[in-house]
């Protein structure tokens, strides 16, 4: 460690040849995130040190919010990764959430779910077969869909809290855990696991990413760009119903506006977490961290007793920081 | 190559530190005229015993007098009991063939129950309704509905102006137009009395933040922590609520100490505040949430989550999760509701007297009700004329 | 060359394609023979890409007919192209940036693992994959210094050598070649002769898009030149100059339409 290695620069042979290796093929962006999260973290564990930051329940807390904002980002990721985008994923959980109240509590908990899921994608097969067929850009389909459906939610329960009574639905997608370990933060690693495997081990995620880095080459080597662009639409509403449902589940309720504000903030967490904007670049388990970090952001801003105003601008920068740190290493790319 | 991509990242940190230690630095100093400024936001003018306690240090002991609702202009309170009609007057009016539009600012069980006190009291006056609308609290959308129900050429709007502001060019083509305006909980910005607008009705909102102090410290014996959550936007209904429900707590309940504030703008993130609030400060007796659909929802889950069984939570307006929690024996002791019916009946009496031109009160409220688990269905009956959803009255059993 | 023996692959006969008013390809016929190759030459805008896109089922044709193996096919679609074993190196390449080069030699064609449950989801056999990719890169005598490298990360050299290499492994009839040595240096676009060579000699029926007379001369066997979407010229390359072809191709003269 010391001598020639010193001299030749601050990190061991090893690291810098990690280093060049990684600039060479994909930039450091990917490792944009940990580091994200990282500084966070230790920023608030010194200023928040008296004030919860790093006691067990506030954790878990972070760990229990950042779960519908991680599901929902992993459906995010596809349809960032086929080159389209959907907002009307805020609107959708909030549907589903009512949706799966509703069925719960005539049917039982699986149908709940299962309803909630059923809708969303449903929702997705609207937006993507518009965009598909229509040759509208999913961009403008989804705002529409955004728009229709916080309006059905909103006719839906008249805009009450519609109470979810029955507690196999609420220790399963909610307030249960498995030993000391949540369901909502299974339920964050199960969509993060299923997530990556489906990207990079199912020929569909390959075909996904094929698509959003080139659609005309996939094509012309006999993908149905229609097919996928439409299920990855698909993809992305479901995973927000099932967003919705956790949100449910937490606050034992169905509401017009659950999660309906969350898109913004899945957007960031997916594109801190090296998802490009503009397709064909993507990571599931980017996007979980960034979830992460979306969520540690709230809950220190919270922590430090700063106004909502103020919280707004605190998070805003950070965020700005944040992706400007990882366009910045695709650009070098 | 190595040391110029690492180098920067750690620069990065520096502005970071010093956005974060700005910004604390910046809330710090707005922890002192904070309260204040809210106060004078909604355009307005809390009562002065509500102005006089902004800060948590101790209760004034010059003014130990209930906070009072005063109109959005300082104007007194006219109990709606005193806003009627002689029956020649009805007479009048329903030979007069009037119409009246009701131009609402969102939809749900409130709005509703305002809707239904106004159409029946339209019924029975023979005016009747060509329109009602809903802006969904878009200040832009409620001009284009003025301007749409104009072309119905109605004699009575009665209407909640979103935003004083813009509200006062929104309602101009009514004003112009000769159509008499009767406002809920607010008015235009500049609109005159008896000229511009017939009158303002609201619920009495220093009496329900007064009522939900009362039911907390009920709950609570008198003593305890509490945690106040406020609805941290310039909205008169619900900040003058929230201001009296603190400074009732501080000027009444010696025993009981807010040891936590914070405020909410969007309902959705409740949750995360009270889960905050609970980990800073686990020795929480009672929390206040400025509204239920939504807020009072969040909290109730966040102490849920945190297995807080013991903490009372009061909040304001039936809806029926908290009314069901409450019916349950859950974290819910209390709810501070409103005649929601009866504000929409005095707003179409109002009407009325414009078409009569008879002077009405600048600023008539309808009284609060308290609501705990004893009395949920007469409260419901009261407030909303309907009975209370059917999972609550399932509970009740 | 090989003479009338070699059995015809795949024949293409009146083809018509317009976009709006531009008359794309009019009554276009050629026919490509097993183990030769056939030149595409024609200037810009001649028709030459079109007449690639409608047999590798980019474009649908207007009218005229295509015949594999002597029965008449409608390529409705780039997969059905594929599937009738015509591979197609477009002048884009049609490689994906973030894939790695094994991805991309199997894209669309992938093996999966995991018996039928596996070839429903499409679990990928990576580890089978990756080894073929070895073989068939060792075939063509392709040299990639990594296989996991995605393609961006590859020259512009490497990267023609893939789209090459996946046409020649998934081409067992067919593959049309549309510029596959532009913007190549001289070292490179020997190598990518090299390689058609080796598709020839396996029995592949190539058709090759050029401006390039050397490369004409050097490895094709016949040559049809189009000229405004109408065939002007058919001719065997030995019995032509290449300023022969350069004179089909500008339309100073017009040759043998046999």
């Amino acid at each position: 460690m010391t001598g020639d290695t010193a001299a030749a620069g601050p990190l061991p042979a090893a690291a810098r040849q990690w280093l060049a290796r990684r600039r060479r093929d994909a930039g450091l962006r990917p490792y944009v995130v940990y580091m994200a999260a990282v500084l966070i973290f230790g920023l608030f564990a010194v200023i928040l040190r008296d004030d919860g930051f790093l006691t067990a329940t506030n954790l878990l807390n972070i760990g229990r919010q950042a779960a519908p904002i991680a599901v929902m980002a992993v459906g995010m990721t596809f349809a960032l990764a086929s080159a389209e985008i959907d907002l009307s994923i805020g609107s959708v959980a909030a549907l589903s959430s009512l949706v799966a109240a509703e069925a719960v509590g005539d049917y039982g908990f699986v149908a709940g779910a299962a309803a909630a899921l059923a809708v969303g994608a449903g929702i997705g097969l609207i937006n993507g077969a518009i965009t598909v067929k229509v040759r509208i850009p999913s961009f403008l389909v989804t705002l529409g869909m955004l728009g229709i459906v916080s309006g059905i939610a909103r006719n839906m329960n008249n805009l009450q809290s519609l109470p979810i009574r029955n507690d196999t639905f609420l220790a399963v997608f909610g307030a249960g855990s498995v030993g000391p370990i949540s369901s909502l933060l299974i339920w964050t690693v199960v969509a993060g696991l299923v997530g990556h495997l489906v990207l990079h081990h199912l020929r569909w995620g390959r075909h996904v990413l094929s698509v959003g880095a080139d659609r005309g080459a996939a094509a012309a080597l006999g993908i149905n760009t229609d097919r996928i662009r439409i299920t990855a639409l698909m993809t992305s509403a479901a995973a927000a119903s099932f967003a919705g449902v956790l949100l449910a589940g937490r606050l034992a309720i169905g509401r017009h506006d659950l999660g309906e504000n969350l898109l913004l903030t899945v957007i960031a967490a997916v594109v801190i977490g090296g998802t490009n904007l503009f397709g064909g670049r993507a990571s599931v388990v980017g996007a979980i961290v960034g979830s992460v970090v979306m969520a540690m952001l709230n809950n220190g801003l919270i922590l430090m007793g700063l106004r909502v105003a103020d919280q707004l601008i605190a998070r805003g920068v950070i965020i700005i920081l944040a992706v400007a740190l990882s366009m910045r290493e695709q650009k070098e790319t | 190559m190595t040391t110029k991509c690492k180098k920067p990242k750690w620069l990065r940190l520096v502005p970071l530190l010093a956005v974060l230690a700005v910004v604390a630095v910046a809330c710090g100093e707005d922890d002192d005229d904070a309260a204040p400024t809210t106060t004078a936001a909604p355009a307005t003018t809390a009562a002065p015993t509500t102005t006089a306690a902004p800060t948590t240090t101790a209760a004034p002991e010059p003014v130990p007098e209930p906070p009072r609702t005063q109109g959005p202009g300082g104007e007194e309170a006219v109990p709606s009991s005193e806003v009627t009609l002689t029956d020649e007057e009805i007479a009048e009016v329903q030979a007069g063939g009037y119409t009246a539009a009701l131009l609402w600012h969102t939809s749900g069980a409130f709005t509703d129950a305002v809707s239904q006190g106004a159409r029946d009291a339209f019924a029975e006056l023979g005016v009747e309704v060509v329109a009602e609308t809903n802006a969904n609290f878009d200040a832009a959308q409620q001009a284009n509905d003025v301007e749409t129900v104009m072309a119905q050429d109605p004699d009575i709007i009665i209407s909640l102006a979103i935003g004083p502001d813009a509200g006062a060019e929104a309602f101009r083509p009514a004003v112009d137009a000769g159509v008499q305006l009767v406002f809920l909980s607010n008015v235009p910005q500049g609109y005159v009395h008896g000229q511009d607008y017939v009158g303002i009705v609201t619920d009495d909102l220093a009496a329900m933040g007064i009522t939900a102090a009362d039911l907390l410290a009920d709950a609570l014996g008198g003593e305890g922590e509490v945690g106040y959550i406020f609805h941290d936007a310039a909205y008169y209904v619900t900040n003058q609520r929230d201001q009296a429900f603190k400074a009732w707590i501080e000027i009444n309940y010696p025993g009981i100490e807010i040891v936590a504030e914070q405020g909410l703008a969007d309902p959705a993130a409740a949750e995360e505040i009270a889960s905050a609030m609970l980990t800073r400060n686990p020795d929480l007796d009672g929390i206040y949430a400025p509204w239920s659909a939504g807020p009072a929802d969040g909290v109730l889950a966040a102490l849920r989550a945190a297995g807080a069984s013991d903490v009372a939570l009061v909040t304001m307006d039936l809806d029926t999760n908290v009314s069901l929690d409450l019916v349950e024996g859950g974290n819910v002791v209390g709810i501070a509701a409103d005649e929601a019916y009866n504000l929409g009946r005095t707003m179409a009496i109002e009407g009325a007297y414009g078409l009569l031109g008879k002077p009405a009160p600048a600023f008539a409220v309808v009284p609060a009700i308290g609501v705990t688990a004893d009395n949920i269905v007469e409260g419901y009956r009261q407030s909303l004329v309907t009975d209370p959803p059917q999972e609550v009255l399932d509970a009740i059993g | 060359m090989t003479g009338p023996a070699s059995p015809v692959a795949l024949e293409v006969e009146g083809l018509c394609k317009s976009f709006r008013a531009v008359q794309a390809l009019d009554h276009v016929s050629l026919s490509l023979h097993y183990g030769r190759v056939t030149a595409l030459l024609g200037d810009n805008g001649a028709g030459k890409s079109t007449l690639v896109k409608c047999i590798s089922g980019v474009y649908a044709p207007d009218g005229g007919e295509v015949r594999v193996d002597g029965a008449v096919r409608v390529i409705g679609s780039p997969e059905m192209a594929r599937s009738l074993g015509i591979e197609t190196v477009h002048q884009t390449l049609a490689v994906i940036d973030p894939l790695d080069v094994v991805e991309n030699l199997f894209l669309n064609r992938e093996h999966t693992r995991g018996g039928r449950l596996g070839a429903w989801l499409g679990v990928l056999d990576k580890k089978r994959m990756r080894s073929e990719s070895g073989e068939i890169l060792g075939r063509l005598d392709i040299r990639i210094p990594s296989l996991r490298r995605p393609m961006s990360a590859l020259s512009g050299g490497q990267r023609q050598a893939v789209a090459i290499g996946r046409a020649a492994a998934w081409g067992q009839q067919i593959v049309l070649l549309d510029e596959p040595a532009a913007a190549l240096g001289v070292e490179q676009a020997a190598r990518v002769l090299d390689l058609i060579r080796s598709l020839r000699d396996s029995g592949v029926a190539v058709l090759l898009i050029t401006h390039n007379m050397d490369r004409v001369t050097e490895v094709c066997d016949r040559a049809v030149v189009l000229r405004q979407g109408r065939k002007t010229a058919e001719v065997d390359v030995a019995d032509v100059s290449k300023d022969d072809l350069v004179a089909y191709i500008t339309g100073a003269r017009t040759g043998d339409l046999s």
